[in-house]
């Protein structure tokens, strides 16, 4: 009943973030099959999301709704901000490691979940002129993340909040360039690929 | 003899099997695609809205070549004018192209006077001539017989610069009077100039638009630096024409092609970057741009290959008849035809060697629902006729212009079955539904025609009336609903309390 209990307690730390995230850290509330679960959750929200939304509210072009990128446009920014995260709180002093990271970013998502879920199906029955609830609800359930991602961060790692602040923007940089060298090993690994392939054909051609 | 026969039934068979491999014949006679841009900026093929019919040459006129013709206007009587600037002379025919004269030359004075390099022709209602001779630096007008009566010097104005070199490129003539004049390197608007041909003022220049890169750069430049930039300027116009209701169409080929891949992706509706507007008596722009994107020609923008950039609108044209207008894309020979509400109805033509296709396109005008294209290289006029298909288009927008809407939607209803991906027609049958209170058909079709405005208007009609038909049946669950909350509440307000103690005390221990 652990795996439920640690489930449950998002409730708790969405709600009391500091006492949350502490107890999430150090009395071993959380999980990483619940933060795994909660990473699962929101890549259907955002999947149902982009699918069901009303037609009103749903600027997406169906013919190209594609699952792999839905959850690719998930994993992807969370586990690299994890990884920066962890790099530059490892040089800097934080005390969380990369599991703690993890989890406390995933706990900190929930917001996201239980907000944009329930839209889906507000979002067809209001119209355009009732629509500017329907936005506030998505931006409130964005900076609610961020706040929790902040706080989060701020009692994972034992920062002030200056501190905390100031590691979150080093590691949006860090996401960016580490997107950066991934293009760059791609694009090197494309030229190379090719490369070898011309030699190839130009070999084949001559023989 | 058997063996022969069924020999001759196998070669039959092929060259039939050849045949009916070769795509349709309507397809392959026309040199060019008719489509639309549908709501996520695709193109959709559709077909054919007009048809070329018939290729004029001067030859066919019986008046030798036309050489480098620049300007081509229908009168009100159906006479169609063609400027044949190469010969300096007018051709006029009737709307049969049947030849009723040609004006090579007129009296000035006593004096025999001839144009230079005319570009640009208007006649008025009672038939006057008014031809913009641009080398010559005048505007002239001749009667209806071509006899001369007076001609229109540059304009004078103290805010007009001393070394401004008048060159007239086109221009129109109001029903008061007053003259509208294109001149090239003019980027304050048009030149407004009253009935007598003296300067009024210059009117309807676009609004300049403020880049803040820009600005940022011009800041810091030295002032060497700053000369050498381009000027935050108004765009220069290149074409006008006007409607029956006195506003002045302008198009421009001046806009940065960034500043319009902007417009077209925000689908907005500022007339900043607009290449076409629609001026007043005050030379404010009233075009409306309610389409999905706002009439600037092409959606999709090439960018690599021979033809790239955007469309290049050089002429524009109104149907006074059912309230439509085409601007015609220099660049790709493309016409472009909008409604009065900025919807686009159907793009035709190509550049090409063909029949129907253009070389150099430079003047499009409506001869009745006909549309004419002058092409400047090849010095000839291509007819086009409409066909069934583009005439049910222009039936329901004219029936919904003047408020037939169930009419209308009977005519998008035929659209809809030549061509089924329409989106205009899904939207005109929406708004008929609409106003005969059936919402949710009403909501059905709009949803096919991506009008998310429509159908959120028609969706909380359709709302309220399920909410009046069950209204007892909604204030019952939320009522047993609100009932659950709170006992599930309470409950467990119990029993948290225990287990925070619980907790509590866990941690005390700790």
């Amino acid at each position: 009943m652990k795996y439920l209990d640690s489930l449950k307690f998002a409730f708790y730390v969405i709600f009391h973030p500091f006492k949350g995230f502490w107890d999430l850290k150090h009395e071993k509330r959380g999980s990483m099959s619940a933060a795994l679960t909660f990473l699962v959750l929101l890549i259907i929200t955002y999947i149902l999301r982009r699918q069901y939304t009303g037609f009103i509210f749903n600027e997406n072009d169906p013919k190209e709704l594609n699952v792999f990128i839905e959850i690719i446009s998930v994993l992807l920014p969370f586990f690299l901000w994890a990884t920066a995260n962890w790099c530059i709180t490892t040089l800097m002093d934080g005390e969380g490691s990369y599991r703690d990271i993890v989890i406390a970013t995933a706990y900190a998502l929930v917001p996201l979940i239980l907000i944009n879920l329930p839209l889906v199906p507000f979002s067809r029955i209001i119209n355009m002129e009732e629509g500017a609830f329907y936005y506030f609800f998505a931006s409130v359930s964005v900076l609610w993340t961020g706040a929790l991602i902040l706080a989060g961060a701020s009692v994972t790692h034992q920062y002030t909040m200056t501190k905390t602040v100031f590691t979150s923007i080093l590691s949006v940089v860090g996401m960016g360039l580490m997107i950066f060298i991934g293009l760059l090993v791609f694009s090197l690994l494309q030229q190379m690929i090719s490369f070898v392939y011309t030699i190839y054909r130009e070999i084949a051609f001559r023989l | 003899m058997k063996a022969k026969l069924i020999r001759c039934l196998v070669l039959a068979l092929i060259i039939a099997g050849c045949f009916a491999c070769l795509p349709p014949a309507a397809q392959a006679r026309l040199p060019y695609h008719t489509y639309t841009y549908d709501y996520w900026g695709d193109v959709v093929y559709s077909p054919a809205a007009y048809l070329p019919n018939r290729l004029i040459t001067g030859e066919d006129l019986g008046i030798g070549t036309l050489r480098t013709p620049t300007d081509l206007f229908v009168g009100n009587d159906g006479k169609v004018y063609i400027l044949d600037a190469g010969n300096g002379r007018i051709v006029v025919t009737n709307d049969r192209w049947e030849l009723v004269r040609v004006i090579d030359g007129f009296e000035n004075n006593g004096v025999p006077d001839r144009f230079n390099n005319p570009s640009g022709i208007f006649v008025t209602e009672e038939g006057h001539i008014y031809v913009a001779d641009t080398d010559n630096g005048r505007l002239v007008e001749l009667n209806p017989e071509g006899k001369f009566v007076r001609e229109i010097g540059p304009p004078q104005s103290d805010i007009i610069k001393d070394d401004f070199i008048y060159q007239p490129t086109k221009l129109v003539v109001d029903r008061a009077g007053r003259i509208y004049v294109v001149a090239r390197h003019v980027n304050q608007g048009l030149i407004e100039l009253m009935p007598d041909g003296t300067f009024r003022s210059y009117m309807g220049a676009s609004r300049v638009a403020l880049n803040m890169v820009d600005y940022f750069w011009k800041m810091i430049a030295t002032r060497e630096q700053r000369e050498r930039m381009a000027l935050f300027v108004p765009t220069e116009y290149n074409n006008l024409c006007i409607d029956e209701e006195g506003f002045i169409f302008v198009t421009t080929s001046a806009l940065n092609e960034w500043d319009i891949q902007r417009t077209i992706d925000s689908r907005s509706e500022d007339d900043r970057y607009a290449p076409i507007r629609r001026l007043n008596l005050m030379g404010n722009d009233i075009l409306r741009r309610r389409g999905y994107f706002p009439p600037v020609g092409d959606i999709l923008i090439a960018r690599r290959g021979s033809v790239r950039g955007p469309s290049m609108l050089v002429d524009v044209a109104v149907d006074d008849t059912v309230r439509v207008y085409s601007v015609l894309d220099r660049r790709r020979g493309r016409i472009f035809t909008y409604d009065s509400e900025g919807n686009l109805l159907y793009v035709f033509g190509a550049i090409g060697e063909r029949f129907g296709n253009f070389r150099n396109p430079v003047a499009l005008d409506y001869l009745d629902d006909k549309i004419l294209v002058l092409d400047y290289e090849t010095g000839t006029v291509t007819e086009f006729t409409v066909t069934a298909y583009g005439r049910l288009i222009r039936d329901a927008v004219h029936l919904h212009f003047i408020g037939k809407y169930d009419e209308a939607a009977a005519c998008w209803e035929e659209v809809l079955l030549q061509n089924a991906n329409y989106e205009m027609a899904y939207v005109g049958i929406g708004r008929a539904f609409l106003r005969q209170r059936k919402f949710e058909e009403a909501m059905k079709n709009f949803k096919l025609g991506n009008h998310r405005k429509y159908y959120s208007r028609a969706f909380y009609y359709h709302r309220r009336e399920v909410i009046g038909r069950n209204f007892g049946l909604i204030v019952g669950v939320l009522a047993a609903c609100f009932l659950a909350l709170y006992i599930i509440i309470r409950v467990r307000e119990k029993s948290q309390k225990s287990a925070y103690g619980e907790y509590q005390s866990e941690v005390r221990e700790i």
